[in-house]
């Protein structure tokens, strides 16, 4: 190979690679969503604008209120409380006290959401075998 | 006792991989035939050891037998016996039991093949990296990840039952068993090419070995990756099939590579370029399933698929840092033996299309590694949790995706070497035109985005394109050879079932980007709220609630909507949705109802059930075109099995097409040297 086919080599290979970081960067810049406890959301309200986050809760007893067009309540962490808007169906354990996790953002103070997921751990089976071995007994069906 | 006779057979296993793996490498190095049929025999062995245990741990599944921790969590009375034999791989351990027993079946059809060359040094070598990975995971049984363990404390009455939504459909006792066999067949080419590496000698069946293994275990992860998404869309429930979800994601990350792979290969072939960089391949095709095994065994990706925390996760990761070190410790070594003096003549030929394609890949495989693995890289790294969100997927998938597609019509057009850029233009009209019309067709009738409708026009491009070369040959043959045109296609295509298997995949993934096109994120969607005896449309289609029943069974409470579908007048069918909820689980499980059909599918699901006015939810989805990806996924499953079904061969020797004629590669380094 001579010096100029190798020197087109690399400068190709080094626009390519540089092209690909730029698209992830840029992708990832536009696209990350922040997880924000209550409390973290207020505090981070002005600073987050109108950009989409995660917003994790306990849905206060009291505070939900079906509307038209989806549903409005409010989530609380204990420091402090978010009022929710919350646009489509909700899921079907979503009550009272459910630990939820709210996609959506800031419009103005209210949280505007599109997707609400029932929260559980990373582990998406419940911790069941703890408690057949404490008291083995058949499952029952859940009502 | 079950445990006991698991143990034993683990312990077996290990010990004959280990034994093995050491014969093979004594072998390798001292040309020893008799050590290299001893480690042969000792193959056999791992295979008896892995079929052994699996089989011993299904018949703990079946007889309920609580004592083994692994069926008290998974295993219950109630659930259906499909769903119990599948229980194997429904939690961490039983499915690195199912990983062992995929990669001796793999590592046994492997040492069948290569049996006739078995005393080369590159097979007998690949033989002990082969044995040497099975003695890691049984080793990963023995240790961390035991199936065999007794449960703590008492025996209880009856087992958790596996995941609710591991019972849910049978699709789940097909889908990981295939992903499987294409992850773990990974393997086989990655030990290939360390075998290659460590005996500095390859030639060309050495590369037509490798490549073949590469392409069968290509298949079972295509056919794995479509399954997912089929049960993604018939189980839970959210109306699409693919979410970028980290363990889809860990999937589709070595599909990329392998793929990269299956396409450059050609170009070693053909010019004996690109060795080193196709070896880099290999090993990072292996190396990304490791690294998709620990995504989703280390319990560090919250997921729907993901097994819940354990403490394999580091050893995974230590195994990685090893096998990486030594790929790249034996490429350092041996790249200046392998590397080639061809360089590529002109970017109009196929070498260079073949280069472009591996670039696209090698660009996919960088955006969904970097979208998968930056909240873990965040959360360690600022303490600061972080998803990223399906648009950075989509955003970088489109013009990626479309890139390949454009490839995929201009590229099986151009000879190696170099091309006329006036016979290039040429041969590019026709597929040129199609896709222009396709274009301005479907803008008439109303597609919209940019990414959409490129992708129509490029796929119907890419199908005029593969007729381009399919139509001409089989009428010249017709005409030379006196046959009638069914005969002369047939003829073709038997004759090089490689390169026309290779165009049935395209056509395939055509169909797919069609598929994509038209459906993600596309279709109509509206929730209905209605109380019994109401209606309501969505999308022309008039669905009336006619009440919930519940089925109480002691494995799940089932809940069903039963809905009248009518359009235009027709009454179209009854409909149930469901809502299963399993004793003690915080979800309910979904299972949707749906009017499958090739124009579009009526998909629906009861998102939440009567609350206190009587009022269910009801999701409707319009999703057009979902049924043609899995007919593509269909074509280029049955492309691949066209290309890897073994040609018939005649006495005379072998006389393949003359486009297909690699070209004389002589042994690739070490007599070089």
């Amino acid at each position: 190979m001579t010096r100029t086919v190798r020197l087109r080599w690399w400068i190709s290979a080094v626009v390519c690679l540089g092209a690909v970081a730029w698209l992830l960067t840029a992708g990832l810049a536009s696209n990350v969503q922040y997880f924000r406890t209550a409390a973290e959301a207020v505090a981070e309200r002005t600073a987050d604008g109108a950009h989409t986050l995660r917003l994790a809760g306990a849905v206060v007893p009291g505070s939900i209120h079906q509307t038209a067009t989806g549903v409005d309540f409010a989530v609380t962490d204990g420091h402090a409380t978010v009022q929710v808007h919350h646009e489509g169906a909700s899921p079907e354990l979503f009550t009272a006290g459910a630990p939820v996790v709210c996609q959506g953002h800031w419009v103005n103070t209210v949280f505007t959401s599109d997707l609400i997921l029932i929260k559980h751990g990373s582990d998406y089976r419940p911790p069941k075998v703890t408690t057949a071995k404490a008291a083995p007994q058949p499952p029952k069906a859940a009502p | 006792m079950k445990g006991e006779l698991g143990q034993f057979a683990l312990a077996v296993g290990f010990a004959a991989a280990l034994t093995g793996a050491v014969l093979a490498g004594l072998g390798a190095a001292r040309r020893d035939a008799r050590l290299a049929r001893a480690a042969r025999r000792f193959l056999w062995a791992v295979l008896a050891a892995a079929v052994g245990a699996v089989a011993v741990m299904e018949w703990a599944l079946l007889s309920h037998d609580f004592s083994l921790a692994y069926v008290a969590a998974n295993g219950s009375r109630e659930t259906p016996t499909l769903f119990t034999v599948a229980s194997l791989w429904a939690a961490l351990q039983g499915s690195i039991l199912l990983w062992a027993l995929i990669l001796a079946l793999h590592l046994a059809f492997s040492a069948r093949r290569w049996r006739a060359r078995a005393l080369e040094p590159a097979i007998g070598w690949a033989t002990s990296v082969g044995l040497a990975v099975a003695a890691f995971f049984f080793a990963l049984m023995l240790g961390p990840a035991n199936p065999f363990n007794p449960v703590d404390g008492p025996i209880p009455a009856d087992g958790a039952g596996p995941n609710p939504l591991l019972q849910n459909h049978p699709m789940m006792a097909f889908h990981p068993p295939m992903l499987y066999l294409g992850y773990v067949g990974m393997t086989v080419p990655f030990a290939l090419g360390m075998g290659a590496l460590i005996s500095g000698r390859v030639d060309d069946q050495w590369l037509r070995l490798t490549r073949q293994a590469t392409l069968v275990a290509w298949g079972f992860l295509t056919t794995g990756i479509i399954l997912g998404a089929w049960w993604s869309y018939q189980v839970l429930g959210w109306g699409g099939y693919w979410a970028w979800d980290p363990v889809e994601n860990a999937a589709l990350i070595p599909w990329f590579t392998a793929t990269a792979y299956l396409h450059s290969i050609r170009v070693q072939e053909r010019r004996g370029m690109l060795r080193v960089w196709n070896l880099s391949l290999l090993l990072a095709t292996y190396c990304l399933t490791i690294v998709g095994t620990f995504l989703t065994r280390s319990g560090i990706v919250s997921s729907i698929h993901a097994f819940s925390a354990s403490s394999v996760g580091p050893v995974l990761l230590g195994y990685l840092a090893v096998i990486a070190a030594a790929g790249l410790g034996l490429l350092a070594w041996r790249g200046d033996r392998l590397r080639s003096p061809g360089h590529i003549d002109s970017p109009l030929s196929r070498e260079a299309a073949f280069l472009v394609n591996n670039l696209v890949l090698t660009a996919l495989t960088a955006v969904v590694i970097t979208g998968t693995v930056f909240p873990l890289l965040a959360e360690a790294l600022w303490g600061r949790q972080l998803t990223v969100g399906a648009p950075y997927f989509d955003r970088l998938f489109a013009p990626l995706g479309l890139a390949l597609l454009v490839l995929m019509a201009v590229a099986p057009m151009l000879p190696y070497r170099a091309m006329e850029p006036r016979k290039l233009r040429e041969r590019l009209l026709g597929p040129g035109i199609a896709g222009s019309l396709t274009v301005a067709a479907a803008t008439a009738l109303g597609a919209r985005g940019v990414e959409r409708v490129l992708a129509f026009g490029l796929a119907a491009a890419v199908l005029w394109s593969v007729a381009e070369q399919v139509g001409p040959q089989v009428r010249s043959r017709a005409r030379s050879h006196g046959e009638r045109l069914v005969v002369a296609f047939g003829r073709l295509v038997t004759g090089n079932r490689r390169r026309y298997g290779g165009l049935l995949v395209h056509l395939g993934v055509a169909t797919i980007a069609v598929a994509l096109a038209a459906s993600y994120r596309a279709g109509a969607h509206r929730d209905l709220v209605l109380r019994t005896g109401t209606s309501g449309t969505v999308a022309g289609y008039t669905i009336s609630y006619e009440g919930t029943r519940a089925h109480a069974t002691p494995q799940k409470l089932t809940l069903s909507a039963r809905l009248v579908v009518a359009r235009d007048g027709d009454r179209l069918g009854v409909y149930t949705p469901s809502l299963a909820v399993f004793p003690g689980a915080t979800e309910a499980v979904g299972s949707p109802a749906v009017r499958v059909g090739l124009a579009q599918d009526l998909y629906l699901t009861l998102v939440s059930s009567p609350n206190q006015a009587g009022r269910v939810t009801i999701g409707v989805f319009v999703n057009p075109l979902v049924t043609w990806l899995w007919l593509g996924g269909l074509i280029m499953a049955a492309g691949t099995v066209w290309a890897v079904w073994p040609a018939r061969r005649r006495r005379a020797g072998p006389t393949p097409a003359p486009a297909d004629t690699p070209m004389a590669d002589g042994v690739l380094a070490g007599s070089r040297s």
